[in-house]
């Protein structure tokens, strides 16, 4: 049983995992997209938000599970949960970094357009060190969230830690010790991840890197 | 079919699935909060046990997705002769859950209470529980009305997991009308559009909150 829950753990961290690259990557997207200076961008990038944050996961997940079939893209439950958690875990990512430009003191803003450099390299030394210094925070916040997002995908029959506690439940019926160990098996994931958060922030303050904490 | 004949048929169910989030979602809402009023209580009085163990639920809670709690309350209650219906079985888990959130944001906005205010209320004789309950609690309630709201926002989203245990709530019905029309994603399309109809409307509430709770003196009274 332990074997199996262990296998459970070990594709929920894997869809964790992708959930968080491909959130991050979609989300410095958005990020990038709510500071554009069109109002139709920031426009689009609002909606994206609330639409993508006011839905529950769950039906987030049901619509993609049910919805790519119709749609003639019949990829199987794991392919759908990856994308629900990739699109769910962007709104959130887009949030924290764009909390994390916004962090910026404007006194640092100003002597760094008072470089004048390319809008390239402005962002690459300037914006994007300091802001993922203050987003970094958050930013394990919201890791630890798609790491308990996972859980819900077992709903529409993606096997991971959550579905494997309850196949074992339904053919042994131990309810205590199987999903307290499967508990257990989250708590540590998380936990782990928000270690390992704090251990950055500290390698990050001990460079004498830019940014203070309040 | 046309979109009167469309409402008078399936609308009912929407409607139904509406209103019963509505009120598990309010329900579980008032309970986590007395909850974690409770927890709070724990942690100003019971010294630095007291305030170890809330410290120990809240980082349970804050690690452990809700699911698996719903699941182990629902499934676990029947073992020890608790044959509660599975929607108090969800909104208990929801409620412990909630809680420990609830308890640090309220934790957070004692910080903000004044010390002074502490050692009047000894001067003029309150006992322990006297301020917790005159000075401690309506402070804080005000002061955390946004982020309360916002944990309440996030409540409402986690009331459709209760549909993993069959509570009639909007998920359910609309899983239970997609398997009876075999309309593959229209429901669902129809129930995101009302939680976020929903959301919008907590949403509205916090924007008013934030705005209630930092009161300024009117300038002409200056």
């Amino acid at each position: 049983m332990l074997t199996l829950l262990l296998k459970g753990a070990l594709a929920t961290l894997i869809l964790a995992i992708v959930g968080i690259g491909g959130g991050t990557v979609l989300g410095v997207g958005l990020a990038g997209l709510s500071f554009g200076r069109a109002w139709p961008l920031r426009f689009l990038y609002r909606l994206y938000v609330f639409v993508t944050r006011g839905t529950p996961v769950l039906v987030l997940a049901l619509l993609v599970f049910y919805g790519l079939p119709a749609m003639n893209f019949a990829l199987g439950p794991y392919v759908a949960g990856c994308i629900v958690l990739v699109i769910y875990g962007s709104a959130f990512f887009a949030e924290v970094f764009r909390g994390g430009v916004l962090a910026i003191p404007a006194a640092q803003m100003e002597s760094g357009r008072s470089l004048g450099l390319p809008p390239g390299a402005f962002f690459r030394k300037i914006i994007a060190p300091i802001a993922f210094r203050y987003a970094l925070p958050p930013y394990v916040n919201v890791c630890v969230m798609m790491v308990k997002a996972s859980s819900v995908l077992s709903i529409i029959s993606v096997w991971e830690l959550t579905l494997a506690a309850r196949e074992i439940i339904e053919r042994t019926l131990q309810v205590f010790t199987v999903l307290g160990t499967a508990a257990l098996l989250y708590f540590l994931i998380c936990f782990a991840v928000d270690r390992l958060g704090r251990r950055a922030e500290r390698h990050l303050m001990r460079r004498g890197f830019v940014g203070e904490r309040a | 079919m046309s979109w009167w004949r469309w409402f008078s048929v399936y609308g009912p169910t929407y409607l139904d699935g509406l209103a019963a989030t509505g009120v598990i979602a309010a329900a579980a809402a008032v309970c986590a909060v007395i909850w974690g009023a409770l927890l709070l209580l724990v942690r100003l009085e019971l010294g630095r046990a007291g305030a170890r163990a809330v410290d120990a639920y809240v980082q349970v809670f804050r690690n452990t997705p809700v699911l698996l709690w719903i699941y182990l309350i629902y499934f676990a209650f029947p073992l020890v002769g608790l044959t509660w219906p599975a929607v108090v079985c969800g909104g208990l888990a929801l409620m412990l859950q909630n809680g420990a959130y609830i308890s640090e944001i309220f934790r957070g906005s004692v910080k903000a209470i004044d010390l002074v205010q502490f050692d009047a209320a000894r001067s003029i004789g309150l006992s322990s529980w006297a301020t917790f309950r005159k000075v401690v609690l309506p402070q804080v309630l005000v002061h955390s009305l946004p982020a309360l709201g916002n944990q309440i926002i996030l409540l409402l989203k986690d009331t459709s997991l209760l549909s993993a245990i069959s509570v009639a709530e909007l998920t359910m019905n609309a899983k239970l009308l997609t398997e009876q029309t075999g309309a593959a994603y229209e429901a669902f399309v129809i129930v995101a559009v009302l939680y976020l109809f929903l959301v919008a409307i907590l949403e509205l509430g916090v924007k008013w909150a934030r705005h209630a709770v930092s009161w300024r003196p009117p300038h002409h009274a200056l």
